[in-house]
């Protein structure tokens, strides 16, 4: 008996119907002709760099020790002992700050291509989902290796959601585990980290990609409409090639800048430079610019407008081009001050 | 036609180059990542350990010590000092050294063993570990294996 | 590059491009090296001894040092050292055991494996007896209660014990951690040899070696070993470095007297005759620190330095000789009078007497001013050879000569009331053409002796010769001084202090200085404030 007809009958399923459903939806898919060029094809980035990560936040789980005797001694012991150690970690750390490097350029292509209009505001609800779910990941991430910079991070950070109105202190309670940074909040970090974040992301990312391909990939103005390749080989070599470099890329950057230990946390002293990731910049300079009440609700709108800006968007105007001025207008500004932002916390 | 397959050649090359390329690269990112899960091993140090000075243990006597909870015996003998573990290689019990029997004497299993430390008698399989001895000026040392400190080692 | 083949070729290049750089990471992975903490076994009698004194918390800092030490590593637990046979001097029962402990473990304890060490220490100066050889005088000067934490905590390093063993280790290894690091760093030889009367860790501090370790050296890790003929480790020397360390070709020594060529701490500076037995004769120590010094240095520059710091030494002498001279004397014709008790005598002419003017400056010629003056040449430490040194010892030279004046001697008033300068030079002189950090132009215009002699090159010729032939200098430094001798213009610069070039530059900055006094002219020089003198109203 061949091992297909020994595999048919274990698992009953009607094989040519399989490949069929197989062939149209990944072999064939349609698409469209723009996205042979580079700057439109590179959605797939973050999805690529999260598969990397759960790679390599499996193989760092190995040794990882989330209690606050170990943390530190464990993250260095990845580092410093274990062998190709600096490299795995290397790649982890890296790969999240690629990751939200990626996603802030695939979110301003998707903003400035007006993807996100009628009917596929929902997919950028889900989308702005998955970014704030990934910031999250980083956060808690960052936190684990438990130097002093992460753990007052962390201090800061769950202090930050106390001013959240009616809900905060019980929120800050969960967060920590209790009113104070104690091993209650760094088991916490660390099952959000690995458990709920991963699972709540894979959901969202799954519903991202199944509203994707329902609707198919949006094709931006400016290009000829209702052409498309087949994924197979042209996406998916490209696919391949935004792999490798990565990879490289990332092996590269784990050995010119590879990530510190830092000093063991220590809950008696406040460094005294304290700042958190670069892609919290912009909120926590503009944080620290106001009263952190009008901070916190200024930010709380921002949010609401960037999520359901597909929304809010044709309320603005009945006609297309003032709405495309609208949006340009507004994504501009807030490119410009983002960046304003972040480099002036980089700079002081 | 010869054109031709000039032209299959060089694609076949062509492919075999890169799926090669891409294979072995992807080849050398799985082995470092499996590398990565078997902790190096350690190369054995070792370091001197003094356990006696050499007038102190008269010819045909041992001295006892311990190092760390486990004994040791220095025996000084014709041929000079000979550093034994104090544990049995039967089943780990601490033996005694009989000065007037010149033997050691495992109480668990009635091990014997003589004052070079080989098996006379009993259930012992090997004869009792020995440390590298050194006589430097008037002390003699033992080699002793450097352990580290730490929840790694 | 969106053909389907271009992208081919793009996984091709970017798989080769992630080969290379696995494969740079892998070669780091090979370079990692590890290093970590032995663990310590401790065994029976130690661990006995910790249990007790932890529980009765007596000196238990003394056991977290010594778990940092190799000692613990290595087996050498609390009795190896601390312990006593009934009879010992320092012998006594644990409080709460029955175990006999020393109190005080000797250099001959310590000598039990380290003997060599203990055997050059005791053939070293640190180990001599000269300041109770020579303490009779100042012990009336003194009293017991006040060097009992002075000089006597200090000497301890050359203490003699009821075993006949001598030293005290722990002076410079702090116990009980015995730290490398700790006994090279400058600061364990600057416990002692620090202050006024030898100044050697401030003028270390004033050197370019001491200011390069206070930059660096807090990076450097200072608890390497030097015996086994290695390149120093560190980029600038620290004291053991040049006086006991080892190098490529020397080996390390505690014998601190093992390298140094001359007295310069003694009444005069002469050639060391110390245990020339074992060490050789002063050129053979020489030869040893000059071993050192090559670890970094060209001959062309240590051999010229040191020149001139031997010549201050002999310099040193001849200034001494004109102290002498006077003390000796105005001692002799009754002047002044040596102290005296029951028939023995408490003072001496040439080396102290702290109740009258000219043994007091004698004293400080010597015992202060005058080491500095020689051991500031020595270490590289200018402002000890200068200000701390040779202007002090001046004026004391003058403030002598000035008290002997006024005491009525006529040779002492010639001198006070000539208004030759010469008066300042009431002995013989050394030189040596030029320095060994380059050459001067304009520097050697101005001296006094230059401009005020003729003759003066060949009166040091002379000087330097006979100094030579006594064999206070070797051959070596004496061709050396000749070659210099022959070329004196060039060294001194004489040859270049009226080129154009120099003469532009020196014009420059006179220049710049009349700008400075007319400033310094019209701003105060010429005030004259309306409110007058308060005493005589002009």
């Amino acid at each position: 008996m061949s091992v297909k007809a020994w595999l048919k009958e274990r698992f009953p399923i009607d094989y040519d119907k399989f490949i069929e459903i197989n062939e149209n939806i990944f072999i064939k898919e349609p698409i469209p002709i723009h996205m042979k060029k580079w700057w439109y094809c590179m959605g797939a980035t973050p999805l690529i760099l999260f598969t990397l990560q759960v790679l390599t936040g499996i193989f760092l789980a190995f040794y990882f020790v989330p209690s606050p005797e170990m943390a530190y001694e464990s993250v260095r012991h990845i580092t410093q002992d274990v062998r190709f150690g600096f490299w795995v970690r290397g790649l982890h750390r890296w790969g999240a700050n690629l990751m939200i490097l990626s996603l802030f350029l695939h979110i301003t292509r998707v903003y400035f291509t007006r993807s996100y209009q009628k009917p596929r505001e929902i997919n950028w609800i889900l989308g702005v989902i998955l970014f704030g779910l990934a910031l999250t990941f980083s956060f808690t991430g960052y936190s684990l290796t438990y130097n002093q910079l992460s753990y007052w991070a962390v201090t800061v950070g769950t202090n930050l959601i106390k001013s959240v109105p009616i809900i905060g202190h019980s929120l800050l309670v969960f967060m920590r585990g209790g009113e104070e940074v104690t091993a209650n909040t760094l088991t916490r970090f660390y099952m959000l980290h690995v458990w709920f974040l991963p699972l709540f992301l894979v959901f969202f990312l799954v519903l991202h990609i199944i509203v994707l391909r329902l609707h198919g990939v949006s094709e931006p103005e400016g290009f000829p409409k209702g052409k498309y390749f087949p994924f197979y080989p042209h996406h998916f070599y490209k696919i391949i090639i935004a792999t490798l470099f990565l990879l490289a890329v990332m092996s590269a950057l784990s050995i010119i800048l590879p990530p510190g230990i830092g000093l063991p946390a220590d809950p008696t002293t406040t460094p005294f430079h304290i700042k958190p990731e670069w892609y919290f910049y912009p909120t926590y300079r503009f944080l620290r610019m106001v009263p952190l009440k009008v901070g916190i609700y200024v930010t709380a709108a921002f949010l609401i407008a960037f999520t359901f800006w597909p929304f809010i968007e044709p309320l603005l105007s009945k006609k297309n081009s003032v709405r495309r001025n609208i949006s340009y207008g507004v994504g501009a500004l807030t490119l410009i001050i983002t960046l304003a932002l972040t480099i002036w916390e980089s700079l002081t | 036609m010869i054109n031709e397959e000039n032209q299959k050649r060089r694609s076949f090359l062509k492919n075999f180059g890169i799926i090669g390329a891409l294979l072995i690269a992807v080849g050398l990112f799985f082995r470092d990542l499996w590398l990565y899960l078997y902790p190096p091993k350690r190369k054995k140090k070792f370091h001197k350990y003094l356990v006696a000075k050499l007038n102190s243990v008269p010819l045909g006597k041992a001295k006892e010590i311990t190092l760390g909870n486990d004994p040791v015996f220095v025996v000084h003998l014709d041929q000079g000092y000979r550093v034994f573990s104090g544990i049995c290689t039967h089943l780990g019990c601490h033996v005694r050294w009989e000065e007037e029997k010149q033997r050691f004497f495992c109480p668990c299993h009635k091990g014997v063993y003589d004052k070079t430390g080989k098996v006379i008698s009993g259930p012992p399989p090997r004869p009792l570990d020995q440390f590298k001895v050194e006589e430097d000026k008037n002390l003699v040392y033992i080699y002793v294996e450097t352990k580290t400190r730490g929840p790694w080692s | 590059m969106d053909t389907v083949k271009g992208q081919q070729w793009l996984i091709g290049i970017f798989s080769t491009l992630l080969i290379v750089i696995l494969i740079i990471v892998a070669g780091m992975e090979m370079k990692k090296s590890e290093s970590t903490k032995p663990e310590i076994e401790i065994d029976k009698t130690t661990a006995q001894c910790i249990t007790c004194h932890e529980d009765k918390g007596i000196a238990v800092k003394q056991i977290d040092a010594w778990k940092e030490s190799k000692h613990a590593v290595m087996g050498i637990g609390c009795y190896e050292c601390h312990e006593a046979k009934k009879g010992d001097f320092d012998a006594f029962t644990c409080t709460g055991s029955n175990i006999l402990v020393a109190r005080h473990p000797t250099p001959k304890d310590c000598g039990k494996c380290h003997e060599q060490q203990v055997k050059e220490f005791a053939n070293s100066k640190h180990a001599h007896q000269f300041w109770l050889l020579k303490n009779g005088d100042r012990a009336a000067f003194e009293f017991p209660m006040a060097t009992r934490h002075g000089c006597e905590e200090c000497h301890q390093i050359g203490n003699i014990w009821p075993d006949g063993s001598v030293g005290e280790c722990d002076a410079c290894h702090a116990k009980h951690s015995f730290s490398l690091s700790v006994a090279r760093q400058p600061e364990t030889c600057g416990e002692c040899h620090v202050g006024p009367d030898h100044p050697q860790i401030e003028e270390y501090i004033e050197s370019k070696h001491g200011n390069i370790f206070k930059a660096k050296g807090k990076n450097w890790d200072m608890g390497y070993s030097t015996t086994n003929h290695e390149q120093i480790p560190i980029e600038a020397p620290v004291c053991v470095t040049c006086h006991m360390d080892g190098n490529k070709t020397q080996p390390m020594t505690h014998n601190v007297s093992a390298r140094l060529a001359t007295e310069s701490q003694a009444p005069w500076s002469f050639r060391t005759v110390w245990d020339q037995e074992h060490l050789g004769d002063w050129k053979k120590k020489r030869e040893r620190m000059e071993e050192i010094c090559a670890s970094c240095h060209a001959p062309d520059f240590y051999k010229m330095y040191f020149l001139n710091a031997d010549m201050v030494n002999l310099q040193y002498d001849e200034i001494r000789r004109a102290f002498v001279h006077w003390t000796t004397k105005l001692t002799k014709n009754g002047t002044i009078k040596r102290l005296k008790y029951k028939g023995k005598y408490w003072s001496n002419p040439v080396l102290n007497g702290w109740d009258e003017l000219p043994e007091h400056e004698m004293y400080y010629g010597w015992h202060h001013e005058g080491r500095r003056f020689r051991m500031g040449a020595e270490m590289m430490a200018a402002d000890y050879t200068q200000w701390h040194g040779i202007w002090e010892i001046q004026e004391d030279l003058t403030e002598l000569i000035k008290w002997a004046a006024e005491h009525g001697d006529a040779e002492a008033k010639k001198i006070v009331n000539t208004n030759d300068p010469r008066k300042f030079i009431t002995y013989a002189l050394y030189d040596v053409p030029g320095t060994e950090w380059g050459i001067p132009t304009k520097t050697n215009t101005t001296p006094f002796v230059y401009q005020a002699f003729p003759d003066y090159w060949d009166r040091i010729y002379k000087n330097v010769e006979t100094v030579y032939k006594r064999g206070l200098i070797s051959e070596d430094q004496w061709n050396l001084w000749l070659k210099r001798y022959k070329n004196r213009d060039y060294y001194l610069g004489l040859k270049y202090a009226n080129s154009p070039q120099v003469d532009s530059t020196w014009n420059f900055y006179k220049k710049r200085n009349d700008i400075d006094f007319k400033a310094m002219k019209e701003q105060v020089i010429d005030l004259v404030l309306p409110g007058k003198n308060f005493y005589n109203n002009k």
